[in-house]
């Protein structure tokens, strides 16, 4: 046996531990440019807000006076602010809750046994609404839910039905904001949804069957479990996305009729930028941040342990 | 009980024929093999009796049942896939315990049948584990485990031994083999391996584009093949069919029965060159150039490239004729070949 070489004392060490930190380094360097924009991006502004909170003035003032938290006793002392909080859930739960169970109806209707081309054709159709322009969208709602000129009190009217006031009224507004936004969504999630089915091997449907598994157990047990990741994920982006809605308030009815479909970000807006309270506005920032936090780490707790990832 | 009778089974896809008129008795409790290249019709066949596929024709009879439009789960039998087909979200025992709950199967009458089907296969140490968690050896005990335990009359397997690795497969194969003579359910095995068919089953059915080329047990299927196709795909390597020596007649003989020496006994005698030598372990497969084409070779000999001289005893000589189908070697056949 040869002896191998005895390893060189000071040197060989404090090469070996450049090389080391140089490896560390080369790790952060490269994510320096997604960590630089995530910071000035993201977290900063997350802590210029908490911060702003605090603090009362506008956006004009010169000066800004520390007021501890004045204004999260100034929300919780609203009413107005209540209904907003409220208006948000009401929104965000309705448009989760329906978006997922139609969106998943669908895709598995379309994943069955239905004619190819009618299936691509139904699935185009259901999924175009996602790529046209809220602010389109919501033009030809403010057309078809018009009360007295629009198509859908027509339609109603010609049918024998009871018409409906939707946007006019605050008992109905907060619903037609939630059902046109389940139209403009269901088909991207439906999308999603249906790639999760294709991907379920096929044999576990025909092991299934040779089991004698009656249809209720083969969704519930093996189509429902199987797609878990995709529908944890949908529910998961829908519900930040529906706790953030704004665009459709704004275009659409202003937070009205009577304060019933104002919504967080919306009511934000306008603190800021219309009656210029910064602070104020950043506090509901924080309320919102902290809404939307909470609900995912729910969503993780709970959910997430039903989940079945590969 | 368990026996299967295919009566003028046939199956399209579309346009194209994949089967086109089979009949096939199998016998309550034995293990038939199907085998066949690939695109043989052999897992369709398995699938329709199954009830995954349904036949465009035809009736498929289980115990003098006609199930052709029955649905598979009410046909009693039970299937373990190629690629094992577990339910990835549910534990090893929620598997097993899955097509019991539907029949309704009592809790405590479950968990006894669990336990009792765990022993034999040995996964009890892993009931609680998803099959992610599980090797490849591990999952085929669970797909057979997940069988076994709906006692059915039939058990069909599509190639379940191919995802696995040689080693684990042989000794799986030795295995099956045992759950048979255990169960004594009848066993209908696909595969398009002739090492696997010929060592498990009792009744080995070669299949050819849809057609049954010979039904047999192995030994028949060694010894006695009905066909050239028959005679070429079982045995390695195939057997050599020389067309040039006789008119009419096809010659048959299997590389391991040529010998490079011989005395007077030999009926045919060849003059070659050794083109190729390959070593398999203690026996050699060689190549041989022969005036009448290609031929090879089996032996035990370590014989050095080059010029060499090629014996086959009559016994082992088959004669086809010109469709390929077996006929009777005669003694005018004989006297034609070569023998210099």
């Amino acid at each position: 046996m040869t002896r191998q070489p005895a390893p060189a004392a000071a040197p060989g060490k404090w090469s070996t531990r450049l090389h080391t930190l140089l490896g560390w380094l080369k790790g952060y360097v490269l994510i320096a440019p997604a960590i630089v924009l995530l910071c000035i991006f993201t977290i900063y502004p997350i802590f210029w807000q908490i911060h702003s909170s605090l603090y009362d003035g506008s956006l004009l003032s010169k000066t800004r006076n520390f007021v501890g938290l004045q204004n999260f006793r100034n929300l919780l002392s609203n009413p107005d602010f209540g209904q907003t909080v409220g208006n948000t859930v009401f929104y965000s739960v309705g448009v989760v809750i329906i978006t997922i169970i139609l969106s998943t109806l669908a895709a598995v209707w379309l994943n069955g046994k239905v004619q190819r081309r009618l299936n691509s054709l139904t699935l185009a159709a259901i999924f175009t609404p996602h790529i046209i322009s809220l602010v389109s969208v919501t033009t030809i709602f403010l057309w078809l839910l018009d009360p007295q000129i629009g198509a859908i009190n027509y339609l109603l009217k010609s049918v024998g039905l009871p018409t409906c006031p939707f946007l006019a009224s605050s008992k109905t507004a907060m619903f037609a904001l939630v059902l046109m936004m389940v139209w403009k969504g269901t088909g991207y999630y439906t999308l999603l949804t249906v790639a999760a089915l294709q991907g379920v091997p096929k044999d576990i449907y025909e092991a299934a069957s040779i089991d004698d598994t009656p249809g209720w157990r083969v969704f519930f047990q093996i189509t429902l479990p199987m797609i878990s990741p995709t529908l944890f994920f949908s529910t998961i982006v829908c519900t930040i996305n529906s706790f953030q809605v704004f665009e459709p308030v704004n275009l659409m009815t202003l937070g009205g009729p009577a304060n019933s479909t104002n919504t967080l970000v919306f009511q934000i807006y306008s603190d800021a930028f219309k009656y210029l309270k910064l602070g104020q506005a950043s506090a509901e920032g924080v309320v919102l941040l902290a809404f939307v936090l909470i609900l995912t780490i729910i969503y993780f707790a709970f959910l997430g342990k039903k989940v079945h990832y590969q | 009980m368990g026996a299967i009778r295919l009566i003028n089974l046939r199956k399209d896809y579309g346009k194209e024929n994949v089967i086109p008129n089979l009949n096939l008795d199998i016998v309550d409790g034995s293990f038939t093999v199907l085998v066949g290249p690939s695109g043989c019709g052999k897992s369709t066949t398995l699938r329709m009796i199954a009830g995954l596929e349904k036949p465009t024709g035809g009736q498929i009879l289980i115990d003098g049942v006609d199930v052709a439009n029955m649905a598979p789960g009410k046909r009693d039998l039970a299937m373990v896939f190629q690629n094992y087909a577990l339910y990835p979200t549910m534990t090893v025992r929620r598997n097993i315990e899955f097509g019991l709950i539907n029949k309704k199967v009592p809790k405590a009458k479950r968990d006894n049948l669990i336990d009792d089907v765990c022993e034999i296969v040995g996964l009890t140490p892993y009931l609680d584990r998803k099959p992610a968690n599980l090797s490849g050896g591990q999952r085929q005990r669970v797909a057979l485990a997940r069988a076994m335990v709906k006692e059915p009359k039939v058990f069909l397997m599509d190639e379940p031994l191919s995802n696995l690795d040689a080693k684990l497969r042989a000794s799986m194969r030795v295995e099956l083999i045992e759950l048979h003579k255990r169960l004594k359910t009848t066993f209908i095995y696909v595969t398009h391996d002739q090492t696997e068919a010929m060592s498990m089953g009792d009744v080995i059915v070669l299949m050819n584009k849809g057609i049954i080329m010979q039904q047999s047990s192995p030994k028949d299927m060694y010894h006695n093949p009905e066909n050239t196709f028959a005679a070429q795909f079982i045995g390695t390597p195939p057997m050599n069919i020389v067309d040039s020596l006789v008119p009419g007649i096809s010659i048959g003989f299997r590389p391991e029965k040529v010998a490079f020496a011989g005395d007077g006994s030999a009926a045919l005698v060849l003059n070659g060159t050794i083109v190729t030598k390959e070593q398999l372990g203690a026996e050699y497969n060689y190549s041989v150039a022969t005036a009448e084409g290609k031929i090879m070779v089996k032996s035990e000999d370590d014989q050095e490239p080059g010029a060499c001289r090629l014996f086959v005893r009559p016994e082992h000589l088959f004669a086809f004729d010109r469709e390929g189908k077996r006929t009777g070697m005669s003694e005018a056949i004989l006297a034609r070949l070569p023998r210099v």
